[in-house]
């Protein structure tokens, strides 16, 4: 049987740390970095005796993130223990939700490369603590642990396994990352490990029933969950071609040999041994509660979609793209108040700047530059300042010497020549200089036209006016 | 909250209600007079002390010992030889030092309280174990309850006989937590409670009484005790130590 004949099934378990200024249960701060174990407190520590508080502001926000993505909200919900050993668990346990998570039954659309949509669902958001970090000194000195992290709140998102491909599963992931960061409950930087996801992939023949998953734990990067994904899946095709089966167990990715590897210690399935924890009172919630925050939720991509094809007319694509990230998105609405230009900016966003940070292996928060000086770019092209070339140029020294456009056209000497003394200099030099393209231009070969210009912006360096250039040429040479 | 304010030497009109279960059968007979001798004082002293029934005995024990033996066996999950408790020496691997560690550390009571607690909280006993007694547990609660619409305290043993000899009922455990019997359930109805001292037996050993309240109402049960002892003379005695 060929490998086309399977369907790869993906759920994927989301962790995002929330931002909140302290943690779930202690008044520690939730910042990232920090000599290790300088943000921690009896609570977060687990010193004997000491007793955990619910952080408000916690469950506000995983109702937010749960509101955002159509989920129903859980009135009376608890706080379980999870009970396992670990070096990064101060107490031996977790305190997180287990039959009773604060949101569920939610869905989220995504748009799919052939401009589709797709629902994914989604079957509960729950709230729990992060655990600390483990350091292992690579002279073999042992291990250190760290308890800054140990307490900064999580929300887990739960799918459904209805992804059929690891593009799916990144564009899942994608969209929730910028939900969360619309609604501001996360920053979801992924190179700090505050957007993390536990991948489950299983494969069936087409048709068959769904087979038996594995699960790859803690993946951090879209690139390594989508080589992670496609290795795991044709492992499993592999397996299964060859008359085996597939164990139901935790792998480990393995980012520089592209492998799988099954972790250790396979011999005792963990029995987590879940309990409301008896230290914490339930989380009751009213309608009005639920309700206030709903009402004060941000306006969110789906609608800023809306408004874009209805208000600027950008088309399907450059609405899915400048929306499908908060930074993206509030970069475009600062531009536009700077040039009123939509398309043009939406086109720059698009293209230009989504290469730039593809080609940097960057996302959209790290853009050294804002809105404003982006509007600033627009306008200089489209006031005649500078040619679209040479805003290209620009663009590249915003991103790697960030300062406003003008400075930079002004300190590079990149201003258009827009005089029509000095463009007339140039064109009658060219024009003396290619006999030739005169003839062909009058023979009605338009395409000498566009060589003669080029040969002018080559002379200016990208700087002359190109729509000046154009109709100097023609008049002068209907002169000649 | 200042609770000085609540020792009153005045029990006129208060309602305490006496439940037989508390002393029936189990209960050793100097216990049960020295009781009914302090019933009998807070009468005279002008309190309303009526029979009543309370009939949770017969589960509080094990609905007490399954609920604290799962929290214990969770709690102490942090001495583990990582970060507190007694770490053991002999280990190559992780697993040796959580598992050396806490058989080296932890003395048999405690071991067989984790043992209990993991049991009852295991897939496959949970419903069985934790739940049931979670139900139970919110049963008591409602018999509590309805007592306190009634009675202003409830009055019972705080122990059922005077000291055993120490580890005399070290190997029989379930014996020895059959001398709790009498204030588990208030433990498993969250309510307050004091053990307020009232006679000698005949060998000399303290026997005292268990007033219980309804939730916050803590002050009812200062001003019955502050009372009591006001009104009699036995914080004066002092217990003999036998060897």
């Amino acid at each position: 049987m060929a490998k086309e004949d399977y369907e790869t099934i993906i759920g994927l378990e989301v962790h995002c740390e929330l931002s909140t200024k302290t943690k779930i249960f202690c008044s520690c701060p939730t910042d990232f970095g920090g000599e290790p174990n300088t943000h921690c407190c009896p609570v977060c520590m687990a010193l004997p005796g000491s007793l955990p508080v619910l952080n408000e502001k916690v469950v506000e926000y995983a109702v937010k993130a749960g509101l955002a993505t159509n989920c129903e909200i859980t009135k009376v919900s608890k706080n379980d223990r999870k009970n396992y050993f670990y070096p990064d668990l101060p107490k031996s346990y977790q305190i997180s939700q287990f039959d009773l998570p604060l949101c569920h039954d939610g869905k989220v659309n995504i748009e799919l490369e052939n401009g589709e949509e797709k629902v994914i669902e989604i079957e509960r958001i729950h709230i729990e603590e992060d655990a600390g970090k483990l350091n292992h000194d690579e002279y073999g000195r042992g291990s250190f642990v760290d308890l800054n992290r140990a307490g900064v709140p999580l929300i887990e998102v739960v799918s459904r396994p209805d992804m059929r491909s690891a593009e799916e599963a990144e564009t899942y992931m994608r969209k929730l990352k910028s939900i969360f960061e619309y609604i501001e409950v996360s920053d979801c930087k992924m190179q700090e490990g505050s957007l993390r996801a536990d991948v489950n992939v299983s494969v069936r023949k087409k048709g068959d029933k769904l087979g038996t998953r594995t699960e790859m734990k803690n993946m951090s990067s879209f690139r390594s969950i989508v080589r992670a994904i496609k290795y795991e899946a044709s492992r499993q095709i592999e397996v299964l071609e060859e008359g085996g089966v597939i164990h139901q167990e935790t792998l480990r990715w393995d980012d520089i040999s592209g492998k799988t590897f099954p972790m250790r210690d396979k011999e005792d399935a963990q029995d987590y041994r879940y309990f409301p924890d008896p230290d914490l009172a339930p989380i009751i919630l009213t309608d009005e509660y639920i309700d206030n925050i709903r009402n004060a939720l941000p306006e969110l991509p789906e609608s800023r979609k809306k408004r874009y094809l209805s208000d600027y007319e950008l088309s399907m694509k450059a609405a899915n793209i400048v929306t499908s990230s908060k930074y993206y998105s509030n970069m475009f609405e600062e531009a536009i108040k700077v040039c009123n230009n939509p398309k043009s900016v939406s086109n720059w966003i698009m293209s230009d700047i989504a290469r730039i940070l593809n080609e940097k292996e960057q996302e959209p928060d790290e853009i050294p530059f804002t809105g404003e000086e982006l509007g600033e770019l627009v306008k200089l092209i489209d006031d005649g300042k500078i040619s679209s070339a040479i805003a290209k140029k620009v663009l590249e020294e915003m991103f790697e010497n960030p300062k406003s456009p003008n400075k930079i056209v002004e300190e590079k000497g990149w201003i258009q020549i827009s005089d029509e003394g000095a463009i007339k200099e140039i064109v009658t030099k060219i024009l003396d200089n290619n006999p030739q393209s005169i003839i062909d231009f009058k023979a009605g070969k338009d395409k000498a036209l566009g060589f003669l210009v080029g040969q002018a912006m080559k002379e200016t360096k990208g700087k002359a006016n190109p729509q000046l250039l154009n109709k100097m040429f023609k008049e002068e040479m209907d002169k000649r | 909250m200042d609770y000085t304010k609540s020792l009153v030497n005045d029990v006129k009109g208060m309602k305490i209600g006496l439940p037989r279960e508390f002393l029936a059968e189990g209960v050793s007979e100097e216990v049960r007079n020295a009781i009914l001798e302090v019933a009998e004082k807070y009468r005279e002293l002008g309190a309303e002390v009526e029979e009543c029934s309370l009939d949770v005995g017969k589960y509080s024990l094990a609905t007490y010992y399954i609920i604290a033996c799962a929290e214990a066996s969770s709690n102490l999950g942090r001495f583990d030889g990582i970060r507190y408790g007694y770490r053991t020496e002999n280990f190559e691997n992780l697993k040796d030092i959580y598992k050396n560690s806490r058989s080296e550390g932890f003395g048999p009571e405690v071991k067989r309280r984790i043992i209990l607690g993991t049991y009852v909280l295991s897939s496959g006993y949970y419903d069985a174990y934790y739940k049931k007694a979670q139900k139970v547990r919110t049963f008591i609660k409602n018999e509590y309850d309805k007592l306190f619409e009634k009675y202003d305290l409830i009055l019972t043993p705080t122990s059922p006989t005077t000291a055993f000899k120490l580890g005399e009922k070290s190997n029989n455990p379930l014996e020895m937590y059959m001398a709790d019997i009498c204030t588990v359930s208030v433990n498993i109805a969250g309510l307050p409670g004091m053990n307020v001292p009232a006679k000698l037996d005949s060998n000399g050993l303290p026997i005292g009484f268990l007033l219980v309240g309804n939730s916050f109402e803590e002050e009812k049960i200062f001003r019955a005790a502050y009372t009591y002892e006001q009104n009699t003379n036995f914080r004066e005695n002092k217990p003999t130590f036998k060897k």
